[in-house]
């Protein structure tokens, strides 16, 4: 291809994509996320600045320089790297699609947002920490260009992340079990590299030594950094390339679940049909799920943190404040986006008769039925004498019979059509009300348990707790009819904002 | 199933989308909805549905159901839910569900067995074409022609006394088409049932319609009672007169 023409389309897709963000149809209702957001960034920003320039004095009177300790920890930098660019990183093969019938070579395109991806912002977002650290450490040992070679090679390492995130992200739409794959390789590195033979810690002299390279200009930093970034660039070029004929030709099989495997939920009849119709929601779509499982691990480490270890069991509040959380964050985490799955097919909903008032009731039953894992872990603490049994029941029925009920109300706002396959940062999520609700359901319980516990004590809020529960799940039918209800009021609105959102 | 239509008036804005004083579809009748794009056949169909909200204006739905008289205003009541079958988009298939799945999500919901539902979707056993059945794929992933039965055959599932399909030819082969053509006329003369279908072909629309209305711009054109050969010529008239060739 001509280089004007090469000049011209790169041009136009880097264009493209940055009105694909901008004109998204979530942008209106993201606004208030999108401020927080740059409200954190800022606020990372800002605090990496005053890491980076306190860095320098932690590392005084040990055999290292500072920059040498940095450099040796490489491992940790890129690992945190890594993991931050969860869900926030997006693969080229769903946005090449569109471009596929236009006269421009896959090849160049492939290129183009691979290479995109290498200059891509995020990479660079580190060096709030780098450069302040870097023009206190390194100027008075490598000069002006050992500095700029030092940010240089930092870029280079998190540019190689960027790829070895990117090969990962999409090896685990193929399979799950790779989610495993960087825990697993680091733990390992770490290990062998650090504690295995602590006298010859390789990982850390070996990183030292590449960026000292780069501070020096070293061409072997270089190469180095070259001999693994050209295999990974064609490793992941290849992979990209398979996985947009994957998804142009929807090779997608049922391979994990199937009807016959949910008989036994035939006999909550019609509830049970809806019942179905959550489970596979959740298992077959890649929001969904990924939604749930975020939620179900955030339920698992806030279980297994209270269950197994002892940091909250001095404070009687803090020991039933996080009690609650183990009941509230997986509802929290799944509910604020009730209906908006279903906004992809609300008009064979509404066609037929109170059929959404069944899927309410459905997806209540399914809340209530994995509170049982928080439960059964709560059963822990209650066998040590952390906690009382009827504070774990009156955890139990306050999520099921008050943080449920108040989640619930988002079935009759929500507006938005999350897009089910699609990546969660393009997915439409987070409008103002449902991070209001989401806010609200954290805060409320809290409050709640503090005022009983302060004005009577850990018992009497536990049976306070049980009691407010109880009438709430024993009347659910009556409250859930209510949602559903205004549910039916703001039906035109709802579905129109539905509609257009998908 | 008659279906009354009284001072319906749509907006988007500026535009409108629906005029409609009075239109009536008596029971049994199959009634061809034509115009070009933006006519307002869609339109008109999501406020029978109740699926969009008329500016003005109801929309009646009224016979005899089971041998129970029925009249209700589809904005206000759902009682008109349980005999009406519909297709409009893909916004009705439940796309993570296998055909299998929808149909006997659709028939549970119905109050359909299985041994009702095995009986009916046989019924539909040429249309499907052995294409929807048996492939282990969910419907996001088959092509848009199956998507469409896949809608098609769910919104007649449950026998509806009034069906209203919004371009139930689009994506199909000829073949597919025929066989849909053959399927809503049985449908109707089996069934009795009320039909309102939308089509930009033409030549299907007049084939299968008893009546063919005319819609441009929101606003009813012509109302035709069939007469093949009248209406042949005043059909491609008015559409040749659309265009500059």
């Amino acid at each position: 291809m001509e280089l004007s023409k090469i000049r011209l389309f790169y041009k136009q897709i880097s264009h493209n994509q940055r009105l694909q963000t901008r004109r998204h149809p979530m942008f209106e209702k993201n606004k208030a996320m999108k401020i927080l957001g740059y409200f954190f960034i800022a606020f990372w920003a800002a605090y990496l600045i005053m890491l980076g320039i306190s860095a320098f004095s932690w590392f005084d009177n040990t055999s290292y320089e500072a920059f040498d300790w940095i450099d040796g920890c490489m491992v940790g930098f890129l690992s945190f790297d890594f993991i931050s660019r969860f869900g926030m990183q997006e693969t080229p093969a769903q946005n090449i699609k569109q471009y596929k019938l236009l006269p421009i070579p896959t090849k160049f395109l492939l290129h183009t947002f691979l290479v995109r991806m290498g200059f891509q912002p995020y990479n660079l977002f580190w060096f709030f920490f780098f450069i302040p650290f870097g023009i206190r450490a390194i100027p008075q040992y490598f000069g002006i260009w050992g500095l700029v070679g030092f940010i240089l090679g930092w870029w280079l390492m998190y540019v190689l992340n960027s790829y070895w995130y990117l090969l990962w992200r999409t090896l685990i739409n193929r399979n799950f079990l790779f989610l495993l794959c960087p825990f697993v390789l680091t733990a390992l590195f770490v290990f062998f590299g650090f504690f295995y033979d602590m006298d010859h810690q390789w990982a850390f002299i070996g990183s030292m030594r590449l960026m000292r390279g780069f501070c020096r200009w070293n061409p072997m930093s270089f190469v180095i950094v070259f001999a693994v970034g050209v295999p990974l660039y064609i490793v992941n070029y290849h992979m990209q390339k398979g996985t947009i004929y994957a998804e142009i030709a929807k090779t997608e099989m049922i391979k994990l679940f199937k009807t016959h495997n949910m008989v036994f939920l035939d006999r909550f009849g019609l509830i049970g049909e809806y019942l179905k119709l959550e489970l596979k929601s959740v298992w077959r779509n890649l929001v969904m799920r990924k939604q749930f499982i975020t939620g179900s691990l955030c339920m698992l480490l806030l279980c297994g943190l209270f269950s197994f270890t002892g940091i909250y069991d001095d404070m009687v509040f803090m020991r039933v404040f996080v009690c609650v959380y183990c009941f509230t964050c997986l509802g929290v985490m799944t509910l604020t986006t009730i209906m908006c799955a279903e906004g992809n097919y609300i008009d064979g909903l509404m066609v037929r008769k109170e059929t959404v008032l069944s899927l309410f009731r459905a997806k209540y039953y399914f809340q209530c039925f994995m509170l049982l894992i928080p439960f059964a872990f709560s059963l822990l603490p209650v066998s040590e004498g952390k906690i009382t049994l009827a504070t774990a029941f009156g955890c139990l029925f306050f999520t099921s019979g008050a943080v449920f009920p108040f989640l619930f109300q988002l079935a009759a706002y929500n507006d938005t059509t999350i897009h089910l396959n699609e990546k969660i940062t393009r997915s439409g999520r987070d409008t103002k009300m449902q991070m209001l609700v989401s806010a609200a359901a954290l805060f409320f319980p809290m409050l709640v348990m503090y005022a009983l516990i302060q004005c009577f004590d850990e018992h009497v809020a536990a049976l306070a707790m049980i009691v407010i529960g109880v009438i709430g799940t024993v009347t659910h039918p009556l409250w859930l009819r209510q949602i559903y209800k205004r549910f039916m009021k703001r039906r035109y609105s709802n579905m129109e904002g539905f509609r257009n959102s998908r | 199933m008659n279906v009354t239509i009284e001072n319906l008036t749509k907006s988007f804005g500026e535009k409108k989308a629906l005029d409609i004083n009075r239109y009536s579809i008596h029971s049994g009748e199959v009634v061809g909805l034509v115009g070009n794009n933006g006519a307002g056949k869609t339109t008109l169909f999501r406020i029978i549905l109740d699926l969009l909200h008329a500016d003005t204006g109801c929309v009646t739905v009224d016979g005899v159901v089971d041998g129970i008289p029925v009249s209700c205003d589809t904005s206000k009541s759902e009682s008109w839910k349980s005999f009406t079958g519909a297709f409009v988009d893909a916004g009705f298939l439940i796309d993570y569900l296998t055909p299998e799945e929808y149909f006997r999500f659709l028939a549970k919901i119905s109050g359909l067995t299985d041994e009702i539902l095995n009986d009916r979707l046989l019924q539909f056993d040429s249309f499907m074409n052995g294409e929807i059945l048996g492939q282990k794929t969910l419907i996001r992933n088959l092509s848009m022609g199956n998507k469409q039965k896949v809608g098609i055959i769910g919104a007649m599932l449950h026998y509806p006394m009034l069906l209203i399909l919004d371009e139930p030819f689009n994506f199909l082969d000829p073949s597919s088409q025929l066989a849909m053509k053959y399927l809503l006329d049985t449908y109707s003369k089996e069934h009795g049932a009320t039909i309102i279908v939308s089509s930009h072909n033409l030549t299907h629309t007049l084939d299968i319609c008893s009546r063919i209305t005319l819609l441009e711009h929101g606003l009813i054109i012509k109302d035709y009672d069939r007469d093949y050969a009248l209406l042949t010529s005043e059909i491609e008239t008015y559409f040749k007169g659309n265009i500059n060739i």
